[in-house]
């Protein structure tokens, strides 16, 4: 069910840019709560829970390990916690390592729903004609994670089938995982220059070629392109004038209440939130007609 | 199985000497409560740490520490205090003593972490590297000239007056005239 994968790509191409660039460049913790929020709610639409769960070891290792690493190399802060090495550990610092950490995991979030919705067909069919050499590279920069992860799989499935490693230490897993990787270095660069000259072999930016898939910008299209654009120009005019503006150090600021910054976060709240309601739309439309047949 | 229980085993031993070699202080450990009595006999040295220069470059200086607390008035974070001097003791050790007594916030980077080889102070209470332009940073002077070398590697004698001050034009305005590259 991807009901916003249904749209127009410049629609979510744009939709995705607005979100990523809030959430990448604005420092206050609503926002980025916002956010987190937001990109688990929509993968959740997305994928499926089993996936989503596989993947919640990655993310919280990675949120434990980025919220503990600032501390120890950070010690601004009004707030001692206690001393290491005649430096402080502060509480400031703790928190600030947390945000960090919140926004790295809501980030990687929306990147995994882009890479549901925006696939490599749509990036082509928006740039392959503007800026044919980028947009390959981009494509396939784009894609490279969930591939690398693809292939991987089946390479450590060839070498347990080979007998490898298959005993039950960590050690001679880990050693497995080592040898599966290097081979799968050696495969991605190789994979990239295979698929370069492949695509040239098919005329890939020749003069009058037509794109594998055609989409036609509608109303609806026009609708959801107008309102996520009128909602990230008010969220950076709310940026824009401070509103939002958050320290850590030395002092912890307060989050602001003030009118322009709870209409900030308000719009923000929308807009990361408008893919996961128009999922949420089609899903009881959906369900509803099959009632009534 | 054997192989997972050596791994285990070094690992275990690497954290041991990992935390091992790390001092762990609570706050009150760290901020001294006495500190050496002068008497007669012993030998002393005077330090201060001012931040004057901040002052005339107040909109420079990072918003969040536009206040009181961090840039006082007058620009004198500890006026000038007269110390016990032990045998062997450089520049930072004074220092070191000073912020604890006075519980001023105090940021180093340790001398093993640089090609200097030296402590590199990063910042004194919250007042950091960077704070106020591009071109500020603490440094020292000793009997008035500014040496040029790092902090931990001077070694300090009976009278000598230390002054910590910030600089917002890399030594320009607070009268230093070697315009070497940042020491602390």
């Amino acid at each position: 069910m991807k009901a916003f994968g249904g749209y127009h790509p410049a629609v979510t191409f744009t939709y995705f840019i607005s979100v990523l660039l809030t959430a990448m460049f604005v420092w206050n913790p609503v926002i980025q709560l916002t956010a987190l929020l937001g990109g688990i709610m929509f993968s959740l639409m997305l994928v499926r829970k089993k996936a989503i769960l596989s993947d919640m070891g990655f993310y919280i290792s990675l949120f434990l390990l980025v919220a503990v690493t600032n501390p120890l190399f950070s010690h601004n802060g009004v707030t001692p916690l206690f001393f290491m090495n005649g430096n402080p550990v502060t509480l400031e610092a703790v928190i600030y390592g947390i945000f960090i950490s919140v926004m790295v995991v809501g980030v990687l979030f929306w990147c995994k729903c882009y890479n549901e919705i925006m696939t490599e067909d749509k990036f082509l069919y928006l740039f392959g004609r503007i800026i044919p050499k980028m947009s390959l590279v981009l494509s396939m920069a784009l894609r490279f994670v969930p591939m690398f992860k693809r292939q991987m799989k089946n390479v450590s499935r060839a070498q347990k089938a080979m007998g490898l490693y298959s005993q039950k230490s960590y050690v001679d897993r880990l050693r497995g995982g080592i040898r599966v990787f290097t081979a799968m270095i050696s495969w991605s660069l190789e994979n990239s220059m295979e698929l370069s000259s492949s695509m040239r072999a098919r005329g890939y930016g020749l003069h009058g070629r037509t794109n594998f898939s055609l989409f036609k910008f509608g109303a609806r299209d026009a609708a959801v392109l107008l309102s996520g654009l009128l909602l990230f120009v008010v969220v950076m005019i709310g940026v824009g004038s401070g509103s939002v503006d958050f320290t850590f150090y030395p002092e912890l600021g307060k989050i602001s209440l003030s009118l322009k910054s709870l209409i900030t976060y308000i719009s923000f709240f929308i807009l990361s939130f408008l893919p996961f309601f128009i999922e949420v739309k089609e899903n009881l439309k959906w369900k509803y007609y099959i009632s009534k047949i | 199985m054997k192989k997972d229980i050596l791994a285990l085993l070094s690992l275990a031993l690497i954290i041991a000497v990992l935390i091992h070699g790390t001092n762990i202080q609570s706050v009150d450990e760290y901020y001294l409560t006495h500190i050496d009595d002068i008497t007669p006999q012993s030998e002393t040295v005077f330090i201060s740490i001012h931040c004057d220069t901040v002052l005339q470059n107040y909109d420079e200086l990072d918003k969040a520490l536009q206040s009181d607390k961090y840039v006082p008035q007058n620009g004198v974070i500890l006026p000038e205090t007269e110390y016990v001097l032990r045998p062997g003791d450089t520049v930072f050790d004074i220092l070191d003593r000073a912020v604890r007594y006075n519980k001023i916030q105090m940021e180093y980077q340790g001398a093993d972490k640089n090609s200097y080889g030296s402590v590199y102070v990063q910042g004194i209470n919250y007042l950091y590297e960077f704070s106020c332009g591009p071109l500020s940073g603490w440094m020292y002077q000793v009997n008035g000239e500014f040496p040029n070398y790092g902090c931990s590697k001077y070694k300090l004698k009976d009278g000598d007056r230390i002054a910590w001050v910030y600089t917002c034009d890399l030594g320009k305005d607070v009268g230093c005239i070697w315009m070497g590259d940042e020491t602390g």
